[in-house]
C-alpha cells in the first residue's frame, strides 16, 4: 500500500516520552514504520505540533443516544460551535450532519475526526440491545470502535454471585461480551438498575438489591475478579453509585478502596472509575453543596490501582444520558424536564433527560469547577482521561473549549468572574494556578488510553502502531497556551491533518475522506465444561423470562464493520 | 427437510421470534407458532398474486420490461423531480430503509414512513415529554395491572397478550393472568375488553380530558375534576387512578384509540406526563401497541441517520423535519410532489381520496412483492423479495428491540435493499452525465 | 421610503422558500439585485426574478422598506422571517412560517394565513385579516418555548394550537380558535373573543382570556372567583395544577 513520510512534525508522544521534539514519522500500509522509501508521499508538517489520534474512551455515541436524538428535534438546528455543530447539507464526500449534542452518526465520525480523535468507546451497551449499538456503529465514519457492555444489574450475574458461582459467572460474562461484541465490562450504579424495576435504588454500597440478596459492593468484587479471571483488555469500568447526590464523595471513595484488593491480571489499572465529577460532591443537600473533589483527588494521589476520567461540564444545554434510571428520573422532575426512560428486561435500566448548565446556577459552577478540580488536583496525569461523559457534560465538539481550561489559569479565571459568591464559597478551583502543558493533554487524551484499554497499537506514535495522527495548527515552542488560549481552542477545533491508519481524513479542519473504521470486541475462552453448565442455567432465563430465543439473541457477524477480534484466555 | 426454529415473524410490532417453518422444494409448508396474522403472512405468499416482472405503464397499460429498463425509467423520475415524496418503507428491512434515505438525500426529496397514519403522533408526544419506557420482557416479569388504552391487542397483536402481557408468567408473576389487573379503555366494548376485569368507556375523543383527570387525581387535586368528564362519573375515574397508584407495576398500552383521535399527539404527550407523575406513587411506564412489524425501525434508522424519526424533507440538502408541513399528507393533499417512490406501504388503499388522485396524477414508483391499489396508479414498478421471507434484515419491536429476520426461502426476486442501491446508482449515474 | 411590489408570475404548486424575503435583504437593493436573490424551490435554488414580477420604488434603511405583495402567495412559504423592522403587505392569501423568528417591524395579511404563523417571534407586530391555521405563535418541534414577545392580531378564526408553549408578547383573535390554544405556556397574553376548546392545558403562568364558548374545559384548573377585565366580569380559574402552574384563565 502507500508509504507517507510526514517531515518536521513537532511531536508530542508521551508513551515514548518524546515532548515536542521535531522529527519525521514514517507511514506503510497504515501503520507508523522506522523507514520509508523516497517514493514516499511527503507531508510537510511544518513543525506543528503532533500527536497520535485521540481516544474518547467514555462517550455516549452509539446506541441510547437515539433516544436523545428522538426527544430532541429541537437540537439538530442548534449551531454553538460553528463547524463542528448545526444543520450541515451533503456534499461529494460527505453525507448531511444535524445536530448539537446528539448529532446523527455521520456527524459523530467527521466531527471527532476534525478534532483529530480517530478512536471512540461507547460508554455503555446493554446486551439485549447491543444490536442496535452495532447498527449505529456501522453509520459513523472514519472512527474506530468498541463498546462496554453492562452488567451491573444483570439477573444472571446477581444470582451467580448470590450462589457463589464465580466460575459460571466468569463463563456468562465472556458469553454476553461475546453476544454483545463487546470491549469490556460496564457496570452502572450496580445493582440500582434492578431495584429500579420497582421504582426504587440502592442507597450505598451495602443497600442489599430487592429480591437478590447481593450488595453492589459483593457486585463489584464479583465483577473485578471475573474481569481479571479472563484476562480481560480494560479493567472493570465503574458508574458509582449515588451519582449526583450532595455527600456521594464518600461512596466514590468508598468504591475506590474497595478495589485495592484486587490484583490486574494485566498491565494496567484494576479499576476505572468514569466522570467522577458527578459523583465528587459534598454538602448534605443542594443547599449546603460544595466540591469534594479535594477530597477524591487526596485518596488518588495516594492510589495507584485505578484510573479515572472526568465527566467535565461545559456551560450551555447537553443531554444527560446514563444506565443509572432513578437518577435520571429525578433529574427530570427537578428541573421539569423531558424524560425518557427504557428498562431493559434482567438486565439494566436507562434514562435520557436534556438540561442546561448555566454559570448563574450556583450548583452549575461548581459541577464546572469539581470536574477540573479533579484533573488539577491529581498529580500524575497518567490516572486522569479527558471526557465530558459526552453529552452528559456536554458534546464532544466542545473539547478544546475545555483544553483551555486546563491550560490556561487566566481562562479560567476569565470565566469564574461571572461567578456568583455562593458558587465561589463552594469551590477550590480559583485557588490552583496549575497550567497543563501539551506533554499532560496528550496523555490525558490519548497516551493513558493505550495501557488503560491494553490498546498498544493506539495512543501513541511507535513503529509497529496504527498510523492514526493528528496534527494541529500549533508551533509548540512558539507559543504560550495560558494566554493564547484562543489559537489553542482554535488549532483543536479543526486539525490541520487527521491521518487514520495513514489515510488522510482530515486537512485544514475539513473532511477529505471517510474510510470505514474497525470495531473492537473481546472473545474471551472459558473451559467448555463450565460453559456447558453456565449455558443450562441462562438457558432457563430465554425460556421463561427473557422475550426473546436465545438463538436470536446474540449479534450476528452482518453487524460487525471491519471487526477486530481480542482473544483472551481465561484462568480456571 | 428444512425446520427453521426461532424464526422471526414480519407481520406486526410483537415481532415474535419463536416461529417454526417447515421448508419442503423451497416452500413453506408448515408453521408453528405464528398468529392467525403471521400465518397468514407466511400462507399469503403461496395465495396471492406476486408482481411478477418490472413493469412501466406505456399508453396507459403495465406492460413487462427488464429490470435494466425499469431502473433507468426510474432514476429518470428521480433526476427529473423537484420535489419527490419517497413514502412507506414500513414492512422492510432496516437495511432497506438506511439506502432509501440516502437515495432521497441525495435526490433532494421528502422522506416519510407509514408512521404518518398511525403512531406518527407518538413522536410528536415523545418530543414534548419524552417516553418512560421499558422493554416487553419488564411487563411479562413485573407488571400487575396493565391497562390497554385505544388498542385491541385481540385483533391487532394476538399473541401480545400471551408473550408479553395480560396472560404472560413471568420471574415475578408467576401467577399469570391471575396475579394481574387487566384495565381496557375505549370507545366501545372490544374483544380486548371483554377480556378485562375493568372496562372503562370513554366518549369519542375525550381521551386527554380522562388522561387529565387521572393526573389531577394522582397529583393530589381531585378537587378540580367535575362530577362526569369525558363521560366517565368522577367516582369511577377516582377508583381507576386507586388502581393504578396502588400498584406495583403498571403499564399503559396504547394504540390508535390514543394517536388518531381528537387531539392525537396531545393524548400520547399527556399520557407521558401521566406516567412520570405515576412515579411518584409506583413504578410505570407506557409501550405504543406499534402497528407493522418495522414502523419502530424506520423510526431508529431514520433517527441516527438525519435526526428524526419521519417526515424528512431533504430538499435543502440538510434534513429538515416539521410534521404538518413535511409529512406525506401534508405534501399530497398540497398537491406539492410532481414524483413519488412509494415502497412497502399502499397508499393507494389508505391515504385519503385527494392524496390518491394527486398521486395518481405523477409519475409513481413502486417497489412492492404484492400488486395493490397503489399499483393502479404506479408508472414504473419493481416486484421485491419479501422480507423476512425471502430476504434477511433488521427489523425493531414496538419496544425498540431489534431482531435479525431469517431468509427462509430463496426467490428470484431482487430485495427491496438491492433495487434501492440500483436506483441510487443509476441516478448518481445519470447526474454525472448531465 | 423604499416599497418593492411583487406579484407571482403564475401559480406554483411546489412551495417557494422565501426566507430571503424581508425588509433586512432588500433594503438599499435594487431591483436587479433584488431579482438575483435565491431561493429554494424544492431541491434546487433559483433567482427570485424567476418567480417573481418585481418592482423597486426608491432605496432607504431596513426600517423603511414595505415589501408588498399583490395576490395570492399561498404556497410562498417564511415571508418576513427573522425579519427586525421595515413592513410587508400580503394582499392574498400565505403560505406557512409567515413572520418565522420576526423580531421587529410590522406585517400585514389581507387574506388567510397557513400554519405557524409568527411562530418563534420575538417583536414586532403580525395583522391578519382573515383566518389562520394550526400553530399559530408557537416553537418549532420540541422546543420549550414559542412566541417570546411581539403581537399578532387575527382579525378571523384560527385552527388548533394556537399560541403553543408560548413564553411573551401577545395573541388577540377575534374570531374562534380550534383545539387546545394556549397549551404548555409559560407567559404572555393570549384574548379569544369567540369560541375555545380545552384551553390553556399545561400552562404554567401566562394570562388567557376567552369571551366566546369554552368546550371541554380540562379538570387541571381551580375556580377561584371573578376578575374583571375593562369593565367585562369573568370566572376565574387558576392553574394547571398538574405543572404547579399560575396561569389565569378568565372564561365567561
Amino acid at each position: 500500500m502507500s508509504e507517507i513520510l510526514i517531515k518536521n512534525a513537532n511531536v508530542c508522544d508521551p508513551a515514548q516520552g518524546i515532548n515536542c521534539e521535531t522529527m519525521d514519522i514514517c507511514i506503510k500500509d497504515g501503520k507508523i514504520v522506522e523507514s520509508v522509501s523516497a517514493n514516499a508521499k511527503v507531508i510537510d508538517a511544518e513543525g506543528r505540533l503532533t500527536m497520535a489520534g485521540g481516544f474518547d474512551g467514555h462517550t455516549h455515541s452509539a446506541g441510547k443516544i437515539n433516544v436523545g436524538r428522538f426527544i430532541n428535534p429541537n437540537d439538530a438546528r442548534k449551531n454553538p460551535v460553528p463547524g463542528l455543530s448545526g444543520q450541515v447539507a451533503r456534499t461529494e464526500k460527505t453525507r448531511a450532519q444535524v445536530g448539537y449534542n446528539t448529532p446523527n452518526t455521520y456527524a459523530i465520525g467527521y466531527r471527532y475526526a476534525k478534532l483529530g480523535y480517530t478512536t471512540i468507546c461507547e460508554a455503555a451497551i446493554p446486551l439485549l440491545a447491543a444490536r442496535h449499538t452495532h447498527e449505529e456503529f456501522k453509520e459513523i465514519p472514519i472512527l474506530d470502535k468498541m463498546g462496554l457492555s453492562l452488567f451491573g444489574s444483570n439477573w444472571q450475574v446477581m444470582e451467580y454471585i448470590r450462589d457463589k458461582e464465580p466460575e459460571k459467572l466468569a463463563a456468562y460474562v465472556a458469553w454476553g461480551l461475546k453476544a454483545s461484541r463487546g470491549y469490556g465490562v460496564k457496570i452502572v450504579n450496580p445493582g440500582g438498575g434492578e431495584a429500579w424495576g420497582w421504582g426504587k435504588n440502592v442507597s450505598g454500597l451495602y443497600d442489599p438489591v430487592p429480591n437478590f440478596d447481593v450488595t453492589p459492593a459483593e457486585i463489584l468484587m464479583s465483577l473485578a475478579e471475573v474481569n481479571e479471571r479472563l484476562q480481560l483488555p480494560h479493567s472493570v469500568h465503574v458508574h458509582c453509585n449515588n451519582l449526583g447526590k450532595p455527600g456521594n464523595y464518600a461512596t466514590t471513595i468508598e468504591t475506590m478502596k474497595l478495589f485495592e484488593k484486587i490484583k490486574p491480571s494485566r498491565d494496567r489499572q484494576a479499576l476505572h472509575v468514569t466522570h467522577v465529577q458527578f459523583n465528587a460532591y459534598a454538602g448534605t443537600s443542594w443547599r449546603d453543596f460544595e466540591t469534594g473533589a479535594p477530597m477524591v483527588a487526596d485518596y488518588v494521589n495516594g492510589a495507584d490501582h485505578l484510573t479515572f476520567d472526568l465527566g467535565q461540564v461545559i456551560f450551555g444545554p447537553a443531554v444527560t444520558m446514563t444506565a443509572d434510571g432513578p437518577v435520571e428520573y429525578a433529574n427530570a422532575r427537578m428541573l421539569h424536564e423531558k424524560w425518557s426512560n427504557q428498562d431493559v428486561e434482567l438486565e439494566d435500566a436507562s434514562g435520557v433527560v436534556p438540561l442546561f448548565y448555566s454559570p448563574k446556577s450556583f450548583v452549575n459552577a461548581v459541577q464546572w469547577a469539581i470536574g477540573l478540580e479533579l484533573a488539577l488536583l491529581v498529580k500524575d496525569p497518567w490516572k486522569v482521561m479527558f471526557t465530558t461523559d459526552s453529552p452528559n457534560g456536554g458534546s464532544f465538539v466542545n473539547y478544546p473549549e475545555a483544553f483551555t481550561y486546563l491550560m490556561s489559569a487566566k481562562r479560567r479565571e476569565e470565566v469564574i468572574s461571572s461567578f456568583s459568591k455562593m458558587a465561589l464559597d463552594r469551590m477550590v478551583l480559583p485557588g490552583i494556578d496549575r497550567e497543563l502543558d501539551f506533554y499532560e493533554l496528550a496523555i490525558m487524551t490519548r497516551s493513558a488510553q493505550s495501557k488503560m484499554y491494553s490498546r498498544p497499537e493506539k495512543g501513541n506514535l511507535k513503529p509497529g502502531s496504527d498510523a492514526d495522527i493528528a496534527i494541529y495548527d500549533i508551533l509548540p515552542g512558539k507559543i504560550d497556551p495560558s494566554t493564547e488560549y484562543a489559537k489553542v481552542k482554535k488549532a483543536f477545533s479543526g486539525a490541520a491533518y487527521t491521518l487514520k491508519n495513514g489515510e488522510i481524513v482530515v486537512k485544514d479542519g475539513e473532511i477529505e475522506a471517510t474510510p470505514k473504521g474497525k470495531i473492537y470486541w473481546v472473545n474471551a475462552k472459558v473451559p467448555s465444561a463450565i460453559d456447558s453448565a453456565m449455558q443450562k442455567d441462562i438457558d432457563i432465563k430465554f425460556r421463561k423470562y427473557y422475550t426473546v430465543s436465545k438463538a436470536n439473541y446474540m449479534v450476528e457477524d452482518a453487524y460487525l464493520q471491519k471487526p477486530v477480534e481480542i482473544a483472551t484466555e481465561g484462568v480456571f | 427437510m428444512p425446520v427453521i426454529k426461532d424464526a422471526v415473524c414480519s407481520l406486526c410490532g410483537s415481532l415474535c421470534d419463536d416461529i417454526t417453518v417447515t421448508v419442503e422444494n423451497n416452500k413453506i409448508t408448515k408453521i408453528e407458532n405464528a398468529c392467525i396474522l403471521g400465518h397468514s403472512k407466511f400462507v399469503g405468499m403461496l395465495e396471492h398474486d406476486r408482481i411478477e416482472t418490472p413493469m412501466i405503464r406505456k399508453d396507459g397499460e403495465l406492460v413487462p420490461v427488464s429490470y435494466e429498463e425499469a431502473i433507468e425509467a426510474a432514476a429518470k423520475i428521480l433526476v427529473n423531480s423537484k420535489r419527490t415524496l419517497s413514502y412507506g418503507w414500513c414492512s422492510t428491512s432496516c437495511e432497506t430503509v438506511s439506502g432509501a434515505i440516502q437515495l432521497a438525500e441525495e435526490t433532494g426529496s421528502v422522506i416519510d414512513s407509514t408512521a404518518n397514519v398511525c403512531h406518527g403522533p407518538t413522536a410528536l408526544a415523545a418530543q414534548e415529554k419524552g417516553s418512560p419506557s421499558a422493554t416487553l420482557g419488564e411487563i411479562k416479569n413485573r407488571a400487575d395491572v396493565i391497562l390497554f388504552w385505544g388498542c385491541n391487542p385481540v385483533h391487532a397483536h394476538p399473541r401480545h397478550m400471551v408473550r408479553y402481557s395480560s396472560f404472560s408468567k413471568g420471574f415475578f408473576t408467576e401467577k399469570g393472568r391471575r396475579g394481574r389487573k387487566m384495565i381496557v379503555v375505549d370507545v366501545r366494548k372490544t374483544d380486548t375488553a371483554k377480556l378485562s376485569d375493568k372496562y372503562v368507556e370513554i366518549e369519542q375523543g375525550s381521551d386527554l380530558l380522562l388522561v387529565t383527570a387521572l393526573r389531577s387525581i394522582v397529583n393530589g387535586r381531585e378537587d378540580v375534576i367535575p362530577e362526569t368528564i369525558a363521560g366517565v362519573p368522577k367516582a369511577e375515574i377516582l377508583e381507576l387512578a386507586e388502581i393504578l397508584k396502588n400498584a406495583k407495576f403498571v403499564c399503559i398500552f396504547f394504540g390508535m384509540g390514543v394517536t388518531q383521535s381528537r387531539s392525537k399527539y396531545k393524548n400520547g404527550d399527556a399520557m407521558s406526563s401521566l406516567i412520570s407523575d405515576l412515579n411518584q406513587h409506583t413504578k410505570a411506564v407506557m409501550i405504543g401497541m406499534r402497528g407493522h412489524y418495522n414502523v419502530t425501525g424506520f423510526g431508529q434508522v431514520a433517527t441516527w441517520e438525519t435526526g428524526f424519526p419521519m417526515a424528512i424533507d431533504f430538499a435543502r440538502g440538510y434534513p429538515y423535519y416539521n410534521p404538518g408541513e413535511t409529512g406525506a399528507n401534508d405534501l399530497l393533499v398540497r398537491e406539492e410532489p410532481d414524483a413519488a417512490i412509494i415502497a412497502a406501504a399502499d397508499p393507494g388503499a389508505h391515504f385519503p381520496q385527494k392524496a390518491v388522485r394527486h398521486l395518481a396524477r405523477i409519475p409513481v414508483i413502486q417497489i412492492d412483492p404484492y400488486p395493490n391499489p397503489t399499483t393502479e396508479i404506479a408508472d414504473v414498478v419493481f416486484p421485491a423479495a419479501v422480507v423476512g421471507i425471502e430476504a434477511e434484515g433488521t427489523a425493531y419491536r414496538m419496544d425498540a428491540i431489534s431482531l435479525r429476520m431469517k431468509k427462509l426461502i430463496d426467490s428470484k426476486f431482487k430485495t427491496d435493499e438491492e433495487i434501492v442501491k440500483d436506483l441510487t446508482e443509476k441516478v448518481r449515474e445519470l447526474k454525472r452525465g448531465a | 421610503m423604499q416599497v418593492v411590489k411583487l406579484s407571482l408570475k403564475e401559480a406554483n404548486k411546489i412551495p417557494i422558500e422565501a426566507d430571503n424575503i424581508n425588509p433586512d435583504n432588500f433594503a438599499g437593493k435594487t431591483e436587479e439585485e433584488i431579482k438575483a436573490i435565491l431561493v429554494w424551490y424544492g431541491n434546487g435554488q433559483y433567482p427570485l426574478g424567476d418567480f417573481f414580477n418585481i418592482k423597486v420604488e426608491g432605496s432607504d434603511s431596513v426600517e423603511n422598506t414595505k415589501l408588498v405583495f399583490e395576490g395570492d402567495v399561498s404556497r410562498v412559504k417564511r415571508i418576513g422571517q427573522n425579519m427586525s423592522a421595515g413592513e410587508i403587505e400580503i394582499n392574498g392569501n400565505v403560505d406557512m412560517h409567515c413572520g418565522f423568528g420576526m423580531r421587529g417591524g410590522k406585517i400585514v395579511i389581507n387574506g388567510d394565513a397557513d400554519s405557524w404563523l409568527g411562530c418563534e417571534m420575538t417583536g414586532g407586530e403580525i395583522i391578519l385579516n382573515g383566518n389562520a391555521s394550526y400553530y399559530v405563535g408557537s416553537g418549532y418541534r420540541g422546543e420549550a418555548c414559542g412566541m417570546r414577545g411581539g403581537k399578532i392580531t387575527i382579525n378571523g378564526n384560527a385552527r388548533d394550537y394556537l399560541g403553543e408553549h408560548m413564553c411573551g408578547g401577545e395573541i388577540l383573535v377575534k374570531g374562534s380558535v380550534g383545539l387546545l390554544p394556549a397549551i404548555s405556556n409559560n407567559g404572555g397574553k393570549i384574548i379569544i373573543e369567540g369560541n375555545a376548546t380545552m384551553p390553556a392545558s399545561e400552562m404554567k403562568s401566562g394570562t388567557v382570556i376567552i369571551k366566546g364558548e369554552v368546550s371541554d374545559l380540562l379538570p387541571s384548573y381551580k375556580e377561584e372567583g371573578t376578575e374583571e377585565v375593562e369593565e367585562v366580569i369573568y370566572r376565574k380559574f387558576v392553574g394547571d395544577v398538574n405543572v404547579g402552574g399560575k396561569g389565569v384563565l378568565l372564561i365567561k
